[in-house]
């Protein structure tokens, strides 16, 4: 039996390997491929708790289904809005869509 | 359970009306305006039927005053719910009738930008409505995402589409925290249900006191985000800037006022057994929202990144009430958060007709209104005096009994320093009115007129702000219903 | 834009660059673990989980830190399926078709495509090197912050339980509809927002206008 632990952890290293790409990235499509990892380890932990401890509930199932619909949905969404910026000016890197002090 | 369709049918779905009329007025709406020219509709009917929907649909709401009904234990009908369903509704009528002359002119899809107003008002309420992690959290992406592309919408106008892409890929990450901490929450409680989760901390969870803490800290930190308390509130100026006007109006309301509501749910019920894991993160937030909102506030000169600010301060004096919770501070926050919501809607609705006019956001464009337009500097004033807390008006009220709740949950030294910025935004808010009174007008100086619209949307929210301000009574009893049945 | 997309020379050359990285990591992880595995040290489905595990993280860590932005999609494309394998050793076989169908067949295409059509070729590298070590700092202390969590806590149960296809759609449609229903809703605010983005404003190729829309918009 694999250990609850080993899942957990594979969670919270993605969960953070996700957080640096967000930080580090300067491409609005790779902030939000760093996005989809984060949201991937948030449904990797629900799905584990799922399993391990709520067997008869399982509504962390259910909740990691809504996890992936939800990203899904953000990731259309957001292309739409990088695509319209890069119509504006030719790039999707954060750090030149500035026109507005941050 | 053996038969498939007959215990879905059983289900209540008239709690749920208000919503689903919502939903088909949005789809109507989208659809009038795909088809208008061949159903030879005036543009003009998009607005009217939005409005229509909201007023059947906040009428229909009423129907559930002190009820207490539940939807498969995933949402909860009562007193709470209905205070924020009327209140949000409301919200959205009067931004609509405010702002139907910008839309005409700034709006690049207009059908869209109604039936988003409607769908995020659906998102909004429930968060207030909901008693189970799933639904809140999809009601949060729901009034999130429709607020995400409102904010791209407006027309020629460069910085909408920045605004949207920074509010789209921060809010994302901010969410990606939230679910995080939504799931060690849910490896704490063991359900996604409120009140699970609150019998399982009360129980004291025994050894799971660092996953609490971190999902706390990622719960509060996502929602932090939503609400735009500071160290959360980078995106926020810019966002409050690029979007329409309407929008900005929308998001300084609703979307405050949604994530407030879930907060005094989510705080008042299954997290209260861990209130020493999460008071001095709240007091945080609050004190660093109240401080760094309003001293920046000072030197903005637009006058939508200033409303920005003054929205973060006025986040950081909220939170004083959840970081308080009892049922004394979380009616005198229901009760504040009614009358912050008329001021703003008033200041806004104000700032939009005079957009109309000048096509400037700069507050140096207030210069001599009070010569053009003495009506609409009179209501401006009033709600500016409002927001920084003058008496006679909504403002002074409802801070004073939100002030006076903190204090009593102990926290006199942070309510001290909430008086003292309370006291320091009348300066900023006065910069803008000394533009319109001690001013002469740059440009033309003879007298304008409003669209009979903008009277009336400013008339009606300027009587509620001095209504709210003098006799409260009414609105704090609502407020006092509502938050009864939270505890 | 015909010209932007990669040729089949390049796709050659990163098939044959992935082979060799995987090569690389792979071996070294299979051996050691079958190794354990002789040796009794893990059982079976464990080996799995590890395997598994290095595809996930080495896909993750591909995502966030390869330079060419295709590679990067790329490298989440490994992540995703493994998160899906995942989902296979928690014994739920539901969400992991989901996971393949939607990640796999959706949203990874659509992240390309994205990179496509916003030149992905031409970008140079876009990583900001300042804020590297700051980025690195925060997300260390965070990593580490969970990893203390997860260690320190006493999880209780461990048994794993099996959720069968039946159960979860009667959970799903009899317990959750509200979700589901708000969930529709949901995807069609994204697909409102996707398209009044995506597609060209009026204003923009008002070259062209388009009989009476056009005339009422003027």
């Amino acid at each position: 039996m694999i250990p609850i632990e080993n899942f957990l952890l594979l969670a919270a290293v993605l969960f953070a390997i996700g957080f640096y790409g967000v930080l580090a990235r300067r491409s609005a499509i790779l902030i939000l491929i760093s996005v989809e990892l984060m949201l991937a380890g948030a449904a990797i932990n629900f799905v584990t708790f799922a399993t391990y401890l709520d067997p008869v509930g399982f509504s962390g199932a259910v909740f990691a289904l809504f996890v992936i619909t939800v990203a899904a949905a953000e990731v259309g969404l957001a292309l739409g809005i990088v695509l319209r910026i890069f119509r504006e000016r030719q790039t999707v890197n954060v750090d030149e869509v500035d026109s507005l002090k941050w | 359970m053996n038969d498939a369709f007959g215990n879905a049918l059983s289900f209540r779905y008239e709690l749920l009306l208000p919503e689903i009329i919502l939903a088909i007025t949005a789809a109507l709406v989208i659809g009038a305006d795909a088809f208008r020219s061949e159903l030879r509709l005036g543009r003009r009917i998009l607005p009217w039927l939005s409005v229509l929907g909201l007023l059947v649909a906040g009428g229909v709401s009423l129907l559930w005053i002190d009820e207490s009904s539940d939807f498969q234990l995933l949402l909860t009908i009562d007193n709470f719910t209905t205070f924020f369903r009327v209140l949000f509704i409301a919200t959205a009528v009067f931004v609509i009738l405010g702002s139907h002359e910008y839309v005409e002119k700034h709006i690049g899809h207009i059908g869209e930008f109604y039936a988003l107003i409607l769908l995020s008002t659906v998102g909004a309420i429930y968060m207030a409505a909901a008693r189970e992690l799933l639904t809140a959290y999809v009601s949060i992406e729901i009034l999130s995402f429709s607020l995400y592309v409102a904010v791209s919408l407006a027309r020629n106008d460069r910085r909408s589409g920045e605004a949207a892409l920074k509010y789209a890929l921060l809010g994302g990450v901010a969410s990606a925290m939230l679910l995080y901490g939504l799931s060690l929450l849910y490896g704490v409680g063991g359900s996604t249900q409120y009140a699970e989760i609150g019998a399982a901390l009360a129980g004291g969870a025994p050894g799971m006191t660092l996953p609490l803490l971190l999902g706390l800290a990622l719960i509060i930190a996502g929602l932090g985000f939503k609400a735009s308390a500071v160290p959360f509130h980078m995106y926020t100026p810019d966002v409050y800037e690029g979007a329409p006007l309407p929008i900005t109006a929308y998001i300084a309301a609703t979307s405050k006022a949604a994530v407030l509501a879930l907060f005094l749910r989510w705080f008042s019920g299954p997290l209260l057994p861990a209130i020493d894991d999460w008071q001095w993160m709240i007091v945080g937030l609050s004190l660093a929202s109240m401080a760094l909102g309003n001293l920046i506030a000072l030197q903005q000169h637009n006058i939508k990144r200033l409303l920005a600010y003054s929205s973060i301060g006025q986040v950081g004096f909220m939170l004083m009430a959840i970081a308080t919770i009892s049922e004394v501070s979380a009616s005198a926050l229901l009760l504040h958060i009614g009358g912050y919501l008329i001021t703003n809607l008033a200041v806004f609705t104000a700032v939009i007709a005079l957009y109309n006019r000048t096509g400037t956001e700069e507050i140096s464009g207030f210069r001599g209104l009070a010569q053009t337009n003495p009506y609409l500097a009179l209501v401006i004033t009033a709600g500016l005096f409002s927001l920084a807390g003058m008496p006679m008006l909504a403002g002074f009220l409802t801070k004073f009994i939100l002030f006076q709740s903190a204090s009593q949950g102990g926290y006199l030294w942070l309510v001290t320093f909430a008086v003292m910025m309370s006291v320091l935004s009348l300066y900023y808010y006065l910069k803008v009115i000394r533009e319109m009174y001690l001013h002469q007008p740059d440009g033309d100086p003879s007298r304008w007129r409003l669209t009979p619209t903008g009277y009336l949307a400013t008339g009606v929210l300027s009587l509620g702000m001095v209504v709210v301000g003098v006799y409260a009574a009414p609105l704090y009893t609502m407020a006092d219903r509502a938050s009864r049945v939270l505890f | 834009m015909f010209d932007r997309l990669p040729l089949p020379s390049q796709f050659d050359r990163i098939i044959v660059q992935g082979g060799i990285a995987a090569t690389l990591f792979g071996v070294p992880v299979l051996v050691v673990l079958l190794a354990l595995l002789i040796g009794n040290r893990i059982e079976a489905p464990e080996l799995v989980f590890w395997l598994d595990a290095t595809v996930v993280l080495l896909g993750a860590l591909g995502a966030v830190f390869l330079r060419n932005l295709v590679h990067a999609a790329l490298a989440l494309i490994a992540t995703l399926i493994g998160v899906a394998g995942i989902f296979l050793l928690l014994a739920n076989e539901f969400l992991a078709l989901v996971q393949i169908l939607v990640y796999g067949g959706g949203v990874v295409i659509l992240l390309i495509f994205g990179l496509m059509l916003t030149n992905a070729q031409d970008d140079p590298v876009v990583t900001d090197g300042s804020q590297k070590p700051f980025a690195f700092g925060i997300a260390a202390i965070l990593g580490g912050l969970f990893v203390a969590a997860v260690i320190d806590a006493n999880w209780g149960a461990q048994t794993l339980s099996v959720v069968p296809f039946r159960d979860f759609g009667a959970r799903l449609f009899r317990d959750f509809l509200v979700p589901v229903i708000l969930v529709a809703v949901l995807l069609d605010i994204a697909l409102t927002g996707a398209f009044v983005n995506a597609r060209r404003s009026s204003d923009e190729d008002a070259m062209v206008p388009t009989g009476q829309d056009a005339e009422a918009r003027s």
